[in-house]
């Protein structure tokens, strides 16, 4: 596609704008803050579709602009690229900028996480009147605020959540700032936690949105209480798993920083249901199948946590492709901890599927999973079968392009609607 | 029987899925009957070197490196030089694999000296090669093909006399010019190929295995293993990079 330099400038002057960005959580975070300013009666601009480089944010507000050339409404919020928004930033002028997290995701793409974090910060140099919305658990989220003007909503967990033994693998050993290694207060998952440097003393900053108890979590979702701007909130998070709950954390302090209804936001959390393939469930025979979107080591083990957790039998279907939009390199695979499922009794089937198949067979027999357990299944239309017969629940772990080719085959078989469809 | 595998800066040098290479080791070890155990050494920890059989050295980020250089020099460069000429097994990936030569001299010729177990030297280039590709073993580590991703912009050159791991059949491997891929001094057995290299290649696990075992006990027969499922992921990649 071609553009004239700046029509992405043109195209969205004078609109309030919140970008999200980070690795993990983007369009979960993303989704969260569309719908509560649409139920808030607002006219709302967003990327629904994870076109989150420069050409697919200009698609999306020139189509919205249509034949006029003008900004179509007043608000806007935008998932980037990580990559991409030193690029988007500097012409769409953000009044809120939410950093989700940083982790390893798509090396051969994206080089290492430093170079992502330098990316990023090139990004926000760009646009110092922003609202940064950084992570105060994520040591190089937190970092970004070192040495630029903006002002700073930190969010996350104020408490200790899940396994606190020290991380043999992270993304984060070393202090951004000195090279030390941190210290943990307490850890909630991956390498986010209370950390500190005992060297330089760079630390976690205490979180003006902050998660301060995990009520109840299961697997429609999450009860939580929750302190923003000094008031305090029980909240239903219509999803599970414990980054739904930072993607909430983020969504309430952009929502703050935009100075928007905290209330109003804690209010459409409940109804948050799923975004394209993140969490999605559909009902193709007797049982419902949910799907997860899975592409790096912290969320694939987070989500691997999370059912081995249930306690009641399911039964696995994981996707694995190598194609571009997913990272020709599928090794972290095996920094994904599949150990758990060999360990869990509830783990009745797995299947694998997609281009590299062979190679998820292979980890999950070196996890110690029973070969007798593990079928190679690259036909769809198998796959489908086995979904609407399964006597057990079925969860489904694809990656990127393998999450659309599945959520195809479901939605097919269901007569779901497609995802741009889906929130009207 | 048992091995004792030395995991160094796992804490550092663990990207890519270098972890996946002690989990095949370690498997293929227990399935047999023999008894293997990992210790972690990070940075700024001590231990005795020569109780090890098996040193693993994996890939890591830029920034990460120089945290660990000073903590070589700090007396453990005189140790694993050592074990390296007492013929104990070295499997080195990437990173780890380049720290094993002289230097690495980056692409605006600033230079970092490393170990210099082994007579190569890397040299930054300003092209990334990155890809899946394959190789074939040379006869001292068994013959067999290797298949692997590749991610680097080093190109490591090899002193004279001293023999690659293998020969590219598709690929960049050492420097995308003269066909080496990786290196085989003693035991030291060094490769770019991270992905992890271990699982999909279980020939090459098990010449690494017997390298450690003989050293140790003076002979080494290890049981043939239903590879099924190592074979099939092998066959895949192996037909997706060479269309055969």
């Amino acid at each position: 596609m071609f553009f004239k330099k700046d029509v992405l400038a043109d195209v969205s002057e004078g609109m309030d704008i919140i970008v999200v960005t980070g690795t993990n959580g983007k369009t979960t975070t993303a989704n969260m803050l569309e719908s509560a300013l649409t139920e808030s009666g607002q006219k709302v601009l967003a990327n629904k579709s994870g076109a989150n480089l420069l050409s697919g944010v200009t698609a999306e507000f020139c189509c919205a602009a249509g034949g006029t050339g003008k900004p179509s409404g007043k608000i806007a919020v935008i998932e980037c690229d990580e990559g991409a928004l030193k690029q988007v930033v500097p012409l769409i002028k953000p009044k809120v900028i939410v950093v989700t997290n940083l982790f390893r995701d798509q090396l051969d793409r994206y080089g290492e996480v430093m170079h992502t974090l330098e990316q990023i910060k090139t990004g926000i140099e760009k646009v110092p009147d922003a609202v940064l919305c950084l992570n105060s658990g994520d040591s190089l989220v937190s970092s970004i605020a070192l040495g630029v003007k903006n002002k700073v909503v930190y969010y996350g967990l104020d408490m200790p959540f899940g396994d606190q033994n020290p991380r043999v693998v992270s993304d984060a050993i070393h202090c951004v700032r000195c090279g030390a290694e941190y210290r943990y207060n307490f850890y909630t998952y991956a390498h986010l936690g209370d950390f500190y440097c005992p060297n330089c003393g760079y630390k976690r900053c205490r979180p003006e949105v902050a998660v301060t108890s995990i009520d109840q979590m299961d697997a429609d979702g999450t009860d939580i209480q929750l302190v923003a701007g000094g008031e305090e909130y029980s909240a239903r998070i219509g999803l599970p798993a414990i980054y739904n709950v930072y993607n909430a954390a983020a969504a309430v302090a952009a929502y703050y920083a935009f100075g928007s209804d905290v209330g109003q936001m804690i209010d459409t959390l409940s109804r948050i249901h799923s975004s394209f393939g993140r969490m999605e469930t559909f009902k193709p025979g007797r049982q419902p199948v949910q799907m997860i979107l899975v592409k790096n080591p912290a969320g694939c083990t987070q989500t691997i946590e999370f059912l081995t957790s249930l306690g009641k039998d399911y039964v696995l279907i994981l996707g694995l492709n190598d194609r571009t939009a997913d990272g020709h390199d599928i090794s972290w695979i095996w920094d994904a901890d599949y150990e758990k499922f060999a360990a869990d009794p509830h783990v009745l089937k797995v299947y694998v599927t997609g281009d590299r198949a062979e190679d998820m067979q292979l980890r999950l027999k070196y996890a110690g999973l029973a070969e007798d357990k593990i079928c190679l299944e690259k036909r769809t239309e198998n796959l489908l079968e086995t979904m609407k017969t399964s006597s057990a629940p079925v969860f489904v772990m694809p990656n990127y392009t393998s999450m659309l080719e599945l959520r195809k085959l479901l939605s097919d078989a269901t007569g779901a609607r497609e995802f741009w469809e889906k929130q009207e | 029987m048992e091995l004792k595998i030395c995991h160094l800066y796992p804490e550092v040098l663990n990207l890519y899925g270098d972890r996946g290479n002690i989990i095949c080791m370690r498997r293929r070890l227990e399935w047999r009957g023999i008894g293997c155990s990992v210790d972690l050494l990070r940075i700024g920890e001590k231990a005795d070197f020569t109780q090890y059989d098996i040193f693993f050295i994996g890939g890591g980020q830029d920034f990460e490196q120089e945290v660990l250089l000073g903590d070589l020099r700090d007396g453990k460069d005189k140790s694993l030089i050592a074990a390296v000429e007492d013929g104990r097994t070295f499997l080195t990936i990437c990173g780890g694999y380049q720290m094993m030569g002289h230097y690495y001299e980056t692409h605006d010729g600033v230079k970092c000296e490393f170990l210099g177990a082994v007579d190569f030297c890397t040299v930054g280039a300003d092209v990334r090669m990155i890809d899946n590709y394959c190789f074939k073993l040379g006869a001292e580590s068994g013959g067999s093909t290797v298949v692997g991703f590749e991610n680097h912009s080093g190109k490591t050159y090899l002193g004279a006399g001293v023999n690659p791991l293998g020969r590219v059949i598709k690929g960049n491997g050492n420097n995308g010019e003269d066909g080496t891929e990786g290196v085989r001094y003693k035991n030291v057995f060094g490769s770019y190929s991270h992905g992890p290299i271990l699982p999909k290649n279980p020939q090459l696990c098990d010449v690494i295995l017997e390298s450690a075992l003989v050293r140790k006990y003076g002979k080494a027969e290890l049981e043939p293993l239903t590879d099924s499922f190592e074979v099939q992921a092998h066959d895949a990649v192996y037909k997706m990079i060479t269309g055969a």
